[in-house]
C-alpha cells in the first residue's frame, strides 16, 4: 500500500510527461534526459504506469547520439553526464537493449582528464586514477563516477576494469574523517568538508565491492547527518547509500514524508529530486534493489554490512 | 540589457591619436602636464562607495539605498526594472557563516531595489561545489529570509542555457552558456563576499559570477572554467555578461585559505559600485592586497574598468580608514607577492 503523499507524487510526475514522452525538470519546461530517466526509474520501481515508462524510454532513445551518449542538451554534447541515468532507465525494457548497449560502450570508453599529481601538497588526491567527468575533457569527480559505476553494475559489468578502477578512485577520494566532498580531499593541506549527496552516491557505488571497515567513517557520517536532512536530493542519496549497506533506517518513510511536506514552503520539487526520493523510499537495499534483474557479479550488501553500526537500532 | 559601461564608455585611441600622443610625448618635459591631463581624461573612471557596518545588525536596506544614491542610481533609473541579485553561496555549512553572502545583506539589497521602484527582484545562484542547491540555501540561512519575504529564488545550475558568443576571448571558449534568466532581467547585481581565494588571490564581485554558469553544462565545481583558466574565465564571463552593479559583503569576510577553508575577519564594510573591477580593486585595497597583482584585475584594467586608485572616485568611507589586512598564506602561490606595500 503506497502512502497518499507518495502516490500523489507519482501522479504529479506522470501528469507532467510531455507528448514526446519526455519529462521536464520543472512542469511547463521542455523534456530533459536526466529528468526523464529519473521519472522512468521511479515510476517503474512503483510499477505505476508501464505505458508512460515505455514512452519515456523511447524518448530517451530518440535523444541518444550515434556514439551512445545522452547529453544534457543537443547543443552541449560534451555534458554527457545523464548517460548512466539513461542506462538505468532502460534497464527494465527489452526494447531498449540496443540503445542501452551503445550507452554502455560509450561509458566504458569515456574518462575524465587524468595525469600524475604535480604537487600533492596542493591537491591531495591521486589525480591519475580514472573515473568519469561531468563534462568532456575535465577531471573525474565523485557523483558522475558513482553514477557510471551504478549503470555498469546494472549491466553486469561490476568487475570490469573501469568499474574497479572507478571504485579505487572513490576510495582514494574519501575524506580521512569520513564522507566525500565533490571530489577533492585536501587542498593546500586542509581536509575539505563532506557532503551528504556525494557521500550517498559514493557509498552506493562501493557497496558489495569494498570492505566495510574502509567506509565505516563515511557510514557513520551519513547516519549522523540523516536526521537533519530534509532536502530530497541529499536525503534521497543518503538513504540509498545507507540502504546499499543494509542500513536503510526504519523511519525512512517518515523522513521522506517530512521532506515532501516542505514543498509547501518551497514549491514543487524538481522532478529528478522528487523521483530520487521516491526511489529511496521504495528501495529495500539501495538503488540496485529497485530493478527486477539484480546486477550480476554483485555480492549481497547485507553480508558486508553485518558489522555496521546503526543509530536506528 | 544595458551595459555597465553606459556611463563611462570605454575610450579607444585611434592611430592618429596614438601618433599624436607619441609625438607629444617627446616633449613631455615641457608639456607633460597637459599630456597627462589629456591621457587621464581618456581613461576609464568609476565611483565606488564604502559603507560602514560593524555587524550584521546594521540597517542594510538603508545603507545600500544610501550607497545607491551616492553612486547616482536614481529611482528613475530603477523604476520598473527587473533585478537579479547573485549572492555568493559556494559551499556553506551551518556553523561557518563567513563563507557566503550574509542573508541580511541579501534582504537589504532586495528592500533597497524595491524601494527605488524595481518591478521585481529575484535571487539566483548556482553553487559551485554542491549539487544540492536547496540544502545550500537552507544551510546558509538564506532560505528562511527569502521565504519570509516571499522573494523568488532560482537555481542557476539547473536552468536551461542561453549560449552566446564569448566577448572576452581570454579563454579558448568560443561561446559561453548562461542561464536564460539573465536574458529576462534588466539588471544583474553581484552580491559578493569579501574573501581571499587560494587560486585567484581574492574572490569578490567579478569572481562571484562563476556561480552564474550552470553546473549542468560546466560541471561541479565548474570544471570547464577551471580547465580553461580561472582568471581568464572571470574576464570572459564579465565581459560577456556585462553586469550592472556590485555589492560586496565585507562586514565579516574570509582571510587565509579562502574561499571555503579560511577564517573569519571583521572588515565592517559594504563596498558598492557600478563598475566591478573598480569595486574589486577597492576591496583589495581594504584587504591590503595590491589589485595590480591580482591577474584578472590587472587584465581588466582599462578594458572592463579602472583599477588604479586615481581613477576611482571614492564615496562614503575612505578605504584607508577601513583598511583591514586580510591574512595571506605564503605557501599558496596565488597569495605570493600580492600584499599591498
Amino acid at each position: 500500500m503506497i502512502q497518499e503523499p507518495f502516490l500523489h507524487s507519482l501522479e504529479r510526475m506522470k501528469s507532467v510527461q510531455l507528448p514526446n514522452g519526455g519529462f521536464p525538470y520543472h512542469a511547463g519546461e521542455e523534456a530533459r534526459p536526466d529528468a526523464t530517466a529519473w521519472a522512468i526509474i521511479a515510476l517503474s520501481a512503483y510499477a505505476f504506469d508501464r505505458e508512460s515508462c515505455n514512452r519515456g524510454r523511447a524518448h530517451l532513445v530518440s535523444q541518444q547520439a550515434k556514439d551512445g551518449r545522452l547529453s544534457i542538451s543537443p547543443a552541449h554534447s560534451e555534458a554527457s553526464w545523464p548517460t548512466p541515468l539513461a542506462v538505468l532507465a532502460w534497464q527494465e525494457s527489452s526494447q531498449s537493449h540496443e540503445a542501452q548497449s551503445r550507452a554502455t560502450d560509450y561509458l566504458i570508453g569515456l574518462t575524465g582528464q587524468h595525469f600524475p599529481n604535480p604537487d600533492p601538497s596542493i591537491s591531495g588526491h591521486d589525480t591519475a586514477i580514472r573515473g568519469w567527468p561531468w563534462t568532456a575533457d575535465t577531471h573525474s569527480w565523485v557523483i558522475p563516477t558513482g553514477l557510471a559505476i551504478l549503470a555498469l553494475q546494472q549491466m553486469g559489468l561490476g568487475t570490469h576494469i573501469r568499474v574497479v578502477e572507478g571504485q579505487h578512485m572513490l576510495v582514494d577520494r574519501q575524506l580521512p574523517h569520513g564522507g566525500w566532498n565533490y571530489g577533492n580531499t585536501f587542498v593546500f593541506g586542509k581536509e575539505l568538508h563532506p557532503l551528504p549527496e556525494s557521500t550517498g552516491v559514493a557509498l552506493q557505488a562501493l557497496a558489495g565491492a569494498t570492505p566495510i571497515h574502509e567506509v565505516q567513517q563515511s557510514l557513520d557520517y551519513l547516519l549522523h547527518e540523516l536526521p537533519h536532512l530534509r532536502t530530497p536530493l541529499s536525503l534521497g542519496w543518503a538513504l540509498l547509500g545507507l540502504g546499499a549497506w543494509g542500513l536503510k533506517p526504519p523511519n525512512t518513510e517518515a523522513l521522506a514524508l517530512a521532506s515532501l511536506q516542505r514543498q509547501e514552503r518551497y514549491g514543487p520539487y524538481p522532478l529528478p529530486s522528487l523521483a530520487l526520493l521516491l526511489c529511496a523510499v521504495k528501495a529495500s537495499q539501495g538503488l540496485h534493489s529497485l530493478f527486477n534483474a539484480s546486477p550480476r557479479e554483485m555480492h549481497s550488501p547485507s553480508t558486508h554490512a553485518s558489522g555496521a553500526r546503526s543509530f536506528f537500532r | 540589457m544595458t551595459t555597465p559601461l553606459t556611463h563611462t564608455e570605454q575610450p579607444t585611441l585611434s592611430r592618429r591619436q596614438l601618433l599624436q600622443a607619441c609625438l607629444v610625448g617627446g616633449g613631455l618635459g615641457v608639456s607633460g602636464f597637459s599630456l597627462l591631463r589629456w591621457f587621464s581624461s581618456t581613461r576609464l573612471t568609476a565611483q565606488t562607495f564604502i559603507g560602514h557596518a560593524a555587524t550584521y545588525e546594521a540597517d542594510f536596506a538603508l545603507l545600500i539605498r544610501h550607497g545607491l544614491q551616492e553612486l547616482g542610481v536614481t529611482p528613475a533609473e530603477i523604476k520598473g526594472k527587473r533585478i537579479l541579485l547573485k549572492p555568493n553561496l559556494v559551499e556553506p555549512h551551518e556553523t561557518l557563516s563567513h563563507i557566503n553572502t550574509h542573508p541580511l545583506v541579501v534582504r537589504g539589497a532586495v528592500e533597497a531595489f524595491l524601494h527605488l521602484g524595481a518591478a521585481s527582484v529575484v535571487v539566483a545562484e548556482g553553487p559551485g561545489h554542491r549539487h544540492d542547491t536547496l540544502l545550500v540555501l537552507e544551510e546558509s540561512g538564506l532560505a528562511d529570509v527569502l521565504y519570509e519575504d516571499r522573494i523568488p529564488f532560482h537555481d542557476l545550475n539547473t536552468m536551461e542555457g542561453l549560449t552566446i558568443r564569448n566577448l572576452g576571448s581570454h579563454t579558448k571558449l568560443a561561446t559561453l552558456t548562461f542561464p536564460r534568466l539573465v536574458q529576462e532581467v534588466d539588471w544583474v547585481v553581484s552580491l559578493a563576499k569579501m574573501k581571499t581565494h587560494h587560486w585567484a588571490g581574492a574572490t569578490l564581485s567579478m569572481k562571484n559570477f562563476f556561480g552564474v554558469m550552470p553546473g549542468n553544462y560546466y560541471g561541479w565545481p565548474k570544471n570547464v572554467l577551471h580547465q580553461v583558466g580561472i582568471p581568464q574565465s572571470i574576464l570572459d564571463i564579465n565581459a560577456t555578461l556585462k553586469p550592472h552593479f556590485a555589492i560586496v559583503d565585507g562586514v565579516t569576510g574570509m582571510e587565509g585559505d579562502g574561499p571555503i577553508m579560511g577564517t573569519p575577519i571583521q572588515a565592517g564594510v559594504l563596498v558598492m559600485g557600478r563598475n566591478l573591477p573598480a569595486v574589486d580593486a577597492t576591496c583589495c585595497r581594504i584587504m591590503k592586497i595590491n589589485p595590480q597583482k591580482i591577474e584578472y584585475l590587472h587584465k581588466a584594467d582599462q578594458w572592463l574598468g579602472p583599477i588604479h586608485e586615481s581613477l576611482i572616485e571614492q564615496r562614503g568611507e575612505s578605504w584607508r580608514a577601513v583598511q583591514t589586512p586580510f591574512a595571506l598564506i605564503p605557501e599558496i602561490p596565488a597569495h605570493q607577492g600580492i600584499r599591498l606595500g
